[in-house]
């Protein structure tokens, strides 16, 4: 790949890009916005606003995925990523927002509404940056990155940005951003059509059979509505974190602290069910799981994962650790069962089938639902990187997507330390005493 | 499988291990740090379905704690206790 104007052809989207992309048509369609995801970093003095920009822009002029157009292929094919259409795209957006006031504990406002502020598929708009500097970066700067989904998971945006800043200290080349072979067409045999939709049918039948006591969601099963995100980030302490981290290992195990956190956020969001005195039905939960093999460095460009889905009841929800042991029998039979295969499969079929059908037929299964809230527990975020383009990380986190119905969704990560739960929620989804309901049972499971 | 020695089991604990679960390279050793070599949640459950598979042992979640899961010798040998005590 030696430039955007010299390259040809496409690349297709994964199976989990196509489900992402069917649900951003649906947010597009029903509520103006498009599906999201942010992650933030709050630096210190001497971020280098220029070179970010610079890096940025030489980025986007070798690598066309950044700024390449998707669409079918003929108008009908699997959903692609047009390289050769990327040269007339729009470089990247990269905007510096100066501020004279303080910087405060909460991001800046202007952080939500590039949540729901549209981006493009179709015209390449696929990502965009902001700073806002204080006192014109004297006393530090946020910074977000802000992209459609489908262009990197968590995992790869994480390897984007550290790249990015080994690309500004000289250590990594440009074009060896992705690695070689990342942005190289597809190998290796698929199973038989037939098998495929076996294993597709069998993730379907097990997600029908959670609908035997369907969620329901905050929000409700809402469609029209405009998308209208913010989110709250409630960091602990070290003294805090250490705790936390202490009782996740002891209470779900060393290697599965996910399922605490999972608990911890099941029970918050029953503790606001219950304050409404409405009947959740069941918490119904998709877990992303990374598909990236282990051990290896890993794609930065796309999404490489499948999804483990959860259920648990309310009548679970008094006993903490029998729900975690319940979850944790849960994940080994889904493991057992093949479920991340089959979600594999069954993403796939978002290649094929019209984005509206098949998003229609994911909230179909559950009653009009999605899913009764989003979650996420990515452990360690940029573990190792101390300075982004010349400042030091005081802290960062991801701020995941989530569509006005279910309205909620919790990602957890650790930087440095420091635990950052992060709460994204659709406007009007929770009441002022409900967000204060979470967040006291939230932080009191954490804790212990 | 019950009279495996503990070499036999770590040989087949190392297997399982370069045979997709792990992207390691020639020096990923039976003595390799499983967790410094990417073993994480997804993956040690996956090993520990292949290990019943080829043992008829589950290793009950409470074993997998970080000295048995310093190395594929070290996971071998618990699994050696386990199926002397099965």
């Amino acid at each position: 790949m030696t430039g955007v104007a010299g390259f040809h052809g496409s690349l297709p989207l994964t199976g989990a890009d196509c489900f992402l992309r069917a649900f951003d048509h649906e947010i597009q369609r029903l509520n103006g916005a498009n599906h999201v995801s942010q992650l933030v970093l709050r630096l210190g003095p001497g971020f280098d606003a220029e070179g970010f920009r610079r890096v940025i822009e030489e980025a986007a002029r070798v690598h066309p995925l950044l700024r390449a157009p998707v669409a079918r292929r003929l108008g009908f094919g699997p959903p692609v990523f047009r390289l050769g259409a990327a040269a007339r795209c729009p470089m990247p957006r990269v905007e510096i927002h100066d501020q004279a006031a303080e910087r405060a504990e909460a991001v800046p406002d202007l952080f939500f509404s590039r949540l729901n502020q549209p981006l493009s598929l179709r015209r390449g708009e696929l990502i965009r940056f902001d700073a806002v500097r204080y006192a014109g970066g004297a006393t530090g700067t946020d910074l977000a990155a802000s992209w459609l989904h489908l262009l990197f998971d968590g995992a790869g945006s994480e390897r984007f940005m550290r790249r990015l800043d080994e690309c500004y200290r000289g250590e990594r080349q440009i074009a060896e951003l992705p690695d070689a072979d990342e942005t190289a067409p597809e190998r290796g045999a698929k199973l038989p059509f037939k098998e495929r939709g076996r294993a597709a049918q069998a993730w379907q039948t097990a997600h029908e059979a959670m609908a035997a006591r369907p969620p329901r969601s905050l929000a409700g099963p809402v469609r029209r509505t405009p998308q209208a995100l913010r989110y709250s980030v409630d960091a602990f302490s070290a003294q805090e974190t250490a705790r936390v981290v202490a009782t996740a290992r002891t209470r779900a195990g060393f290697l599965t602290p996910m399922l605490f956190y999972l608990a911890a956020a099941l029970r918050a969001h029953h503790a606001v069910f219950q304050a409404r005195g409405v009947d959740p039905g069941s918490y119904v939960v998709p877990l992303p799981v990374n598909l990236r093999p282990k051990g290896g460095e890993g794609a930065v460009f796309r999404t490489h994962v499948s999804l483990m889905w959860f259920q648990a009841f309310p009548e679970q929800m008094e006993d903490f650790d029998a729900l975690v042991a319940d979850l944790k029998a849960q994940r080994v039979a889904a493991i057992r069962s093949g479920q991340i295969e089959n979600g594999v499969h069954a993403m796939d079929f978002a290649r094929i089938a019209p984005r509206r059908l098949y998003a229609h037929m994911a909230r179909r299964t559950l009653h009009g639902e999605l899913c009764s809230f989003f979650f996420a527990f990515t452990d360690g975020f940029l573990p190792g990187l101390g300075e982004f383009f010349g400042a030091e990380i005081h802290n960062g986190f991801h701020v995941p997507p989530v569509p006005p119905s279910p309205g909620s969704c919790i990602a957890l990560s650790l930087r440095e330390g420091h635990l950052n739960a992060t709460h994204v929620v659709q406007r009007g989804v929770f009441s002022d005493r409900e967000l204060a309901i979470f967040r006291e049972r939230l932080r009191a499971d954490l804790l212990g | 499988m019950s009279d495996a020695t503990p070499e036999e089991l770590t040989q087949r604990v190392f297997e399982i291990l370069r045979g997709g679960l792990l992207d390691v390279g020639a020096d990923f050793t039976p003595r390799s740090n499983l967790v410094a070599a990417g073993l994480d949640s997804l993956a040690v459950t996956q090993l520990m379905l292949a290990i019943e598979e080829s043992t008829g042992v589950w290793i009950d979640d409470s074993l997998l704690t970080p000295e048995n899961l310093e190395s594929a010798e070290s996971l071998a040998n618990l699994l050696h206790r386990q199926l002397r005590g099965a």
